[in-house]
């Protein structure tokens, strides 16, 4: 029994010295994983072994007074396919460097394109001015009451129409040489903005077409006639179907100031 | 010999088990985004405009109890309906030549499963990197499925993005992306 006991007062003083030695092995783990520290340099090296978090990243700069912050850097397409040390990579989410790198090359065809664009929209806008002083125009250029000899509105309704014709050409020619991006169909207002092209750019050249044989027949002494009589209604389709392809690219409009 | 057998064994076996076991406290868990819409809205006094992506990719790594998330989306994902403006919207954020938005942020692993998310965000676009701090996500967990929804108080001048204009009016600085993914642990 004395043996018996004396065996059982050792487990337990073994059990208890083995806990207290585990505890403060365990606890200079912790230690030497957080520093790096010297001591315990088995435990150290088994704590290099394993990825250890960093220090929080967003909260290191990000301390002025807690809303959103603008710490922005400057970044290499290359930066993003570098992770941290700890975190999934974009290579985690199944993303080929083939969707992670840019091209330097594609954006600059895209600023072109957007720049020439741009242009295209103000001369578009700009050349709403002649078509519409055209079209004002317009109500005085048939001769009055058999006066074939007074051509000075008729001339100046010509002047106007060839400008917004010729202003429309230079604001189509920007379009039609923007390079091409995307091949896919144009969806939204851009759609109906080339729609329209099937319109007004037959009505662009048909109309003052129309309107040099309308000029002849008036300068010989004719009254309009024959498929020349269709130049206004030609002109009033072709400013309208213009003026419906600006609305389309601006639709919906939600006017908030 | 019979005090110093056990007494051996247990100064040897006892303090190595505990170390092996100090170093994972927290068990390894890896989350995966399985659904997301990803809104930005966009503001100018003749348009208001939302672009929205349903490709954006996600995983979470947890490691003694940090969990590591990533967030990824293309720039070309967005749609707002019309793709002449879903092009300009690449060209104005460099989308070509950064393709991918990218949002990082690391979470405590115990509060995982709290109904609010304060997140410190690291987000990467347009070339650039902003932070944000102390995003608030509300959290409905339903399931395995863990649906989070908040608001990325974005800006077009924390990336260095010139704001577009129309009528030579420019939209407004503000694009907040308002965010809505359900998680899974796997």
């Amino acid at each position: 029994m004395e043996i018996s006991g004396s065996v059982n007062m050792g487990w337990a003083r073994v059990l208890i010295g083995g806990m207290c030695l585990g505890v403060l092995c365990s606890v200079s783990g912790r230690l030497a994983a957080q520093t790096g520290g010297q001591q315990g340099s088995e435990v150290a090296a088994k704590a290099d072994t394993l990825p250890l978090p960093d220090a929080p990243l967003p909260a290191a700069s990000t301390q002025q007074g807690g809303g959103p912050l603008s710490a922005s850097s400057s970044l290499q397409a290359s930066a993003l396919n570098q992770p941290p040390s700890t975190g999934p990579s974009l290579g985690d989410l199944g993303l080929t460097p083939a969707d992670t790198e840019g091209s330097a090359a594609r954006q600059a065809l895209m600023d072109r394109r957007t720049h020439m664009l741009k242009i295209h929209q103000r001369l578009g806008l700009i050349t709403v001015i002649p078509v519409a002083a055209a079209c004002i125009s317009s109500v005085g250029a048939p001769p009055e009451k058999g006066n074939y000899s007074d051509t000075t509105s008729r001339d100046i309704h010509i002047a106007l129409g060839a400008t917004a014709v010729a202003m429309y050409a230079a604001t189509a020619s920007y379009a039609i040489r923007a390079p091409r991006v995307s091949h896919e169909p144009a969806r939204g207002g851009v759609k109906w903005h080339k729609y329209l092209i099937y319109i007004h750019a037959p009505g662009m050249v048909l109309t003052p077409v129309l309107g040099a044989m309308a000029y002849n027949q008036i300068a010989s002494g004719q009254k309009v006639h024959g498929i020349a009589s269709a130049h206004s209604g030609v002109a009033v389709a072709t400013a309208a179907s213009y003026g419906a392809a600006i609305i389309a690219v601006s639709w919906p409009i939600h006017l908030k100031f | 010999m019979k005090k110093i057998t056990p007494l051996l064994f247990l100064s040897i076996t006892l303090p190595v088990y505990l170390l092996l076991n100090a170093q994972s406290p927290s068990p390894e868990q890896t989350w995966k985004l399985d659904q997301s819409t990803l809104t930005y809205h966009m503001s100018h006094p003749m348009h208001e405009v939302d672009g929205t992506s349903r490709a954006a990719l996600g995983k979470g790594v947890c490691h003694a109890g940090q969990c590591d998330f990533l967030v990824a989306v293309p720039v070309k994902s967005f749609d707002s309906g019309d793709s002449n403006r879903d092009l300009h919207m690449i060209q104005t954020t460099r989308g070509a030549q950064f393709p991918i938005v990218s949002v990082r942020f690391r979470l405590a692993q115990a509060g995982l499963n709290a109904p609010t998310l304060d997140c410190d965000l690291e987000v990467q676009f347009a070339g650039n990197t902003a932070h944000y701090s102390h995003v608030v996500f509300q959290q409905t967990i339903s399931g395995a499925a863990h649906r989070i929804t908040g608001v990325v108080p974005a800006t077009l001048s924390d990336f260095k993005i010139d704001p577009p204009s129309f009528l030579t009016i420019p939209i407004k600085n503000a694009i907040p992306v308002r965010v809505d993914m359900v998680w899974h642990a796997i």
